[in-house]
């Protein structure tokens, strides 16, 4: 066996329990640095985990976020949030309430850092390796588990490296990178395995595209979506918590890859995944005319600060279709703050976008914004699965944040969104 | 409780079965009744009550991709489905159902689960990793990891975990 890493191999390594054991399984009991756990999932492992007894290794270590029923819409979603919170009191952790999503409130925090070792009761747990941290969602079971011991078991991923070369052009972002992954890779494309970003792009990609691509990745069913963390990855941690991280664990330069791909960003377009799965994807122009009903700017996939400025440039002076209802959620209270001083929320309202408080909203069906039979909805968010935002015959498109301000503005989707002429 | 075969009818799926289809989000209670009544709802409202327990899910590729919400795994327990076979599984979806002691096999060769018929009586052994179909030789399945092994037959991921405060936690492989 070759003893150059990967990144996540050299992470794993780092926080396994045991020695490689000598018949060669791939599965590793491993040390957590940081549980994350929300309202919805942590609700289905209170009673067990009171059944038991059973108390939280190290609390100051646990983030848990009121996101999805926030706040609360239905009786029962109360009921849940408040046995949710209950839990968290008698456990001694603090419950960040409805202060945004649970995975933008992880990469707001200084435990998600390069090297970390991350486990989260929800996929998209995957947007802390834009950080290089190996972060990964797990159901409650699992999460039970962790929070007794502060430990939990993986199996060895392969890993895939995904090389950017090239300049990102400015009408694209983080969203269509990764739309166009999905593309060429499939839906299980990168099934059990890390998707590991070698930035080599100039200039190098943002911080936020970085959240939107490694949040996305596991939509190609990976474990990991991990940044190489590098000079991008300094500066936002430094800026973060006042100080550099202290670990900056690269992949050795010669490790093994399963698959190496060099992705030139200079000729990506607009894309959006069609119903009902975000591996449907294809280029804005080769949309048919397609009028829109809700258009819904938010999620822990693109509801960041620089989202909403690029909607708000688009619509700025502008109207937002008097058919179309638009939906605006900052994916956090704090990215919130700063689009108000900013004055982007400002101009969203103008335009005649509807801004609610910073939560999961619409995206899994499950709180305000939800689709009804008719709906065709086009999103920011990361699954257009049949009936997931909603009615089992609703249609939802997932794009980056200036298509889903310009589809806003028209009433539609079609191949002419981003001719000049079109608003 | 897995017993070492699992004996049911057989339930025909594609591929890319998400969690979304398997259990609709509206579904997602703390009510096991509600729970159990969303399987499937709206991908086809019949296969629900049709259950019986022991039933085994044959699936496509990436079985269970999307969301972590182990309601999807609740509710196929709740009905009673034995095992479920598939191509490969997406990951949490994998983890999800072995932590519950609910055995998700693949298949060693993955056109033979076309020789599978819809409604059909089938058995899995567990131990030998393979399925006996009427009329024909048996289907081979990739035998699983001990470590996986080991999680069914403490009957799940919790019932591993030894005393609390056990800071290494519990040893779940062998």
């Amino acid at each position: 066996m070759s003893a150059a890493l990967t990144l996540s191999d050299k992470i794993i390594a780092a926080h396994a329990i045991d020695p490689p054991s000598d018949d060669g399984s791939p599965f590793r009991r491993v040390r957590v640095d940081a549980v994350l756990g929300h309202d919805a999932t942590i609700a289905l492992l209170i009673d067990e985990f009171d059944r038991r007894e059973l108390a939280i290794w190290d609390p100051s270590r646990v983030l848990f976020t009121n996101d999805h029923f926030s706040p609360p819409s239905t009786v029962e979603a109360a009921e849940i949030s408040n046995a949710f919170r209950a839990f968290a009191r008698r456990h001694g952790v603090n419950v960040m309430l409805d202060r945004g999503i649970c995975h933008q409130l992880l990469v707001e925090h200084q435990l998600c850092r390069p090297g970390a070792l991350i486990v989260g009761a929800d996929s998209h747990t995957t947007t802390g390796g834009a950080l290089g941290a190996c972060a990964t969602g797990m159901g409650s079971t699992d999460v039970l588990y962790t929070l007794a011991t502060g430990t939990t078991w993986l199996r060895r991923p392969e890993t895939i490296r995904v090389r950017f070369v090239g300049t990102l052009p400015a009408g694209c972002s983080g969203r269509d990178v990764v739309l166009s992954l999905l593309s060429c890779l499939g839906e299980s494309g990168a099934q059990y395995r890390t998707l590991e970003f070698l930035d080599h792009a100039e200039p190098r990609l943002r911080q936020h595209d970085r959240f939107a691509i490694s949040n996305m990745a596991v939509e190609l069913g990976a474990k990991f979506g991990l940044f190489v963390p590098d000079e991008i990855t300094l500066q936002y941690c430094t800026q973060r918590d006042g100080r550099p991280p202290e670990d900056m664990t690269l992949p050795d330069p010669d490790a093994t890859y399963a698959q190496e791909i060099e992705f030139d960003l200079t000729s990506l377009a607009p894309l959006i995944a069609r119903p009902w799965t975000p591996g449907n994807v294809v280029p804005i122009s080769a949309l048919q005319r397609q009028a829109i009903t809700v258009a819904f700017l938010g999620s822990c996939s693109n509801g960041r600060l620089e989202d909403l400025r690029d909607a708000a440039e688009e619509v700025a002076g502008r109207t937002v279709h008097p058919d179309v209802r638009f939906i605006v959620i900052p994916a956090s209270q704090a990215i919130f703050s700063e689009a108000l001083r900013a004055g982007y929320v400002q101009t969203l309202v103008d335009a005649g976008a509807v801004v609610n408080q910073s939560s999961c909203g619409p995206c899994g069906g499950i709180d305000k914004g939800v689709l009804g039979a008719t709906d065709v909805c086009v999103s920011t968010s990361n699954r257009n699965f049949r009936g997931r935002m909603g009615h089992w015959d609703s249609r939802t498109y997932l794009a980056g944040a200036r298509t889903v301000a310009r589809a806003a503005l028209l009433g539609y989707l079609g191949p002419d969104l981003f001719e000049e002429q079109t608003l | 409780m897995t017993g070492p075969h699992v004996e049911g009818r057989a339930w025909l799926f594609g591929g890319d079965l998400n969690t979304d289809v398997i259990h609709p989000p509206e579904y997602f209670s703390l009510n096991p009744t509600r729970v159990r009544a969303g399987l499937f709802k709206k991908y086809d409202p019949t296969i629900q009550p049709a259950l019986r327990p022991g039933d085994v899910l044959v699936g496509g590729s990436n079985f269970g991709c999307g969301s972590s919400r182990e309601t999807s795994i609740r509710s196929l327990l709740l009905n009673g489905i034995g095992a479920i076979l598939a191509v490969d599984f997406a990951r949490i979806f994998f983890r999800n159902a072995t932590n519950s002691g609910l055995p998700c096999l693949t298949f060693a060769a993955p056109e033979e689960r076309h020789k599978i018929v819809a409604g059909t009586l089938i058995t899995v052994d567990l131990d030998a990793a393979a399925v006996r179909i009427p009329g024909s030789g048996p289907i081979g399945l990739t035998p699983p990891d001990a470590f996986i092994r080991d999680i069914w037959a403490a009957g799940g991921l919790l019932n591993t975990l030894q005393a609390r405060g056990d800071e290494e936690g519990p040893r779940a492989g062998a």
